[in-house]
């Protein structure tokens, strides 16, 4: 497999509670990974331990065979679920400030502005804009300099149906593109059109992975996305039971 | 790609190839490096000059030197712009309470207040290493520091010289380098507790206990432990580096520019480098000491005040930088 991004033994501990336990997940070159799972499954962990924001306890992580570090991570593209930026500073500002730290130019930011339908309010404070414009804002961050990696934290809450559909518009294009894509949501209706593999994360450890496809065949089901991960969900559960009694 | 094989494994023209192309790519990173570090500290000087604190801090200096010059010798019922050297005298309170203060507040929230705000993830996600963040935010706070003192010095220094005819600049030049460096280290010492503290409001705490250690609790317990330890001439001589409102008001050093005459304050031994080592371990007693007046005869160990200044700032910055890359988010 053309593996571009290999998670090998991923475990994260806080004291004694485990986020991460053992996570094995190779993601394909141009795939786009839908990352599902309950709260507090270790998504945004898992996420995290990516971006180099949280050290991993154990395991590695390599992007092109390369253990991933502060250069690689410059051609990632990032949008945390709570997308925090500086609230006194305009659209613009804040826009130019993350784009020249990955070195893109103005220009560049101006064309994912636009894109993103937020250059009329280029010249407006982050804190008088509603909270779909900063998710759009935070895309537009995110997809500056056309990363080869783009992880989305949630991208679909709390967007109405008009920017939903904006959104899946910009990520198919992603998709064509060619960028790799890591998109953790609770919105699976959103993101069915989209995923090409999916894994599912349930208390730390990795529940499935694999293509769409491939779940289907082996939950032998052709339903939905979300028909699929409740079929997971339970027969983890079973399992678990199961070692519980046994 | 080539970017993606070993170099070892690649022969002839190709390896060539692929030596230019690693050499490129380190060449990039490296412009790419100091390019982040110069856009934080950019960024962390913008938002201070729009919220107003370099304006302020400025006119605070300007008033405060200017005021302090024109009011200085008021005590020996005089009123009147007063040359340089009487002004560092009468500055050098406020400026070793005042510049460790407005540093450590600069330095106190640089990294807590990212935090608290959760920037600080979008920022460390966009390829910026730990290390770079700290130097880019240290820098910024040096020059937000650095920024209202040197304007407050230049613009007062300018209109003292012209109103008092007077060209013997060098007290006053050193009072401002000093400072500089002083205030330089107390926003490291600001930026650790920034790395350290998990709110803002933590950190104003302990960057207001800190400040208070260096300007006022040192002293005493210095001061405790050597006038308990040595001769009564040690600590006479250690009193009046350690307690800067006792050398104003000892006998007129004031005066001193006014005569030849030996001060009471003149009479006192010079520092021996034996019983001034202990100033070392505190930049506020070190500009305190390079600063006093030549004509009481105390020792300037400015080789001594470097190499402190210079390791205060490996000590915090290192921790800090420790600190920050242990850090989890």
């Amino acid at each position: 497999m053309n593996a571009s991004l290999q998670i090998t033994g991923l475990s994260k501990r806080y004291g004694s509670v485990c986020a991460l336990d053992g996570v094995e997940l190779p993601v394909e070159r141009c795939a786009v990974l839908a990352l599902l799972g309950p709260n507090g499954a270790g998504k945004s962990t898992l996420f995290g331990c990516l971006l180099g924001l949280t050290p991993p306890t154990y395991g590695t992580i390599l992007w092109h065979g390369k253990p991933i570090g502060d250069t690689e991570r410059t051609v990632i593209g990032y949008m945390p679920e709570r997308v925090a930026l500086y609230s006194h500073s305009s659209v613009l500002e804040n826009g130019l400030f993350f784009a020249g730290l990955k070195n893109q130019p103005s220009a560049e930011l101006e064309y994912q502005l636009r894109r993103v339908g937020l250059y009329h309010v280029r010249d407006r404070k982050v804190r008088q804009l509603s909270k779909g414009m900063l998710q759009r804002l935070g895309l537009a961050i995110a997809l500056c300099g056309r990363p080869e990696l783009l992880i989305l934290d949630e991208p679909f809450n709390g967007l109405d149906p008009a920017l939903l559909e904006g959104l899946q518009g910009i990520l198919r294009q992603e998709r064509e593109r060619g960028a790799t894509m890591l998109i953790s949501t609770h919105t699976m209706s959103a993101i069915e059109p989209l995923a090409t593999h999916v894994a599912v994360l349930l208390e730390g450890k990795l529940a499935a992975q694999g293509s769409i496809e491939a779940l289907r065949e082996q939950f032998g089901t052709e339903e939905s996305l979300e028909t699929i991960y409740h079929a997971i969900a339970r027969d983890r559960q079973r399992t678990k039971l199961e070692e519980v009694f046994a | 790609m080539i970017a993606d094989w070993p170099i070892s494994t690649i022969c002839g023209s190709r390896r060539e190839e692929a030596l230019t192309f690693h050499a490129k790519m380190t060449r990039e990173a490296r412009y790419l490096g100091f390019r982040q570090i110069a856009i934080v500290a950019t960024k962390e000087l913008r938002d201070r000059l729009r919220n107003g604190w370099v304006i302020a801090c400025a006119l605070v200096w300007l008033g405060a030197i200017g005021l302090t010059s024109l009011f200085g010798l008021v005590q020996m019922g005089r009123i009147g712009v007063q040359g340089y050297e009487r002004t560092t005298v009468s500055l050098l309170n406020l400026v070793q309470y005042l510049v460790p203060l407005l540093a450590v507040l600069v330095g106190h929230d640089l990294i807590v207040r990212e935090r608290e705000d959760r920037t600080l993830n979008l920022v460390l996600a966009g390829g910026v290493s730990r290390f770079r963040l700290l130097l880019g935010k240290f820098l910024g706070g040096c020059l937000t520091v650095a920024l209202p003192l040197v304007l407050g010095f230049v613009i007062a220094g300018t209109v003292i010289g012209l109103a008092a005819g007077t060209s013997a600049l060098a007290s006053f030049a050193r009072l401002a380098v000093s400072g500089l460096a002083l205030g330089i280290v107390f926003c490291a010492v600001g930026l650790l507790v920034s790395t350290i503290c998990r709110s803002r409001i933590q950190a104003l705490v302990l960057a207001l206990l800190a400040w208070c250690a260096a300007v006022f609790v040192f002293d005493l317990i210095a001061l405790g432990v050597i006038v308990s330890t040595q001769s009564v001439n040690a600590a006479q001589e250690i009193e009046l580096i350690c307690d800067a409102t006792h050398v104003n008001s000892l006998a007129d050093v004031h005066s001193a520019f006014d005569s030849a005459a030996p001060t009471h304050a003149a009479a006192a031994p010079r520092a021996s480098s034996a019983s001034s080592a202990w100033l070392w371990l505190n930049p506020v007693d070190l500009f305190r000491v390079i600063n006093l007046p030549t004509a009481l005869g105390v020792a300037k160990p400015v080789l001594g005040a470097v190499l402190s200044g210079l390791l205060w700032l490996a000590f915090t910055l290192g921790i800090g930088a420790r600190r920050l890359k242990q850090m989890d988010l």
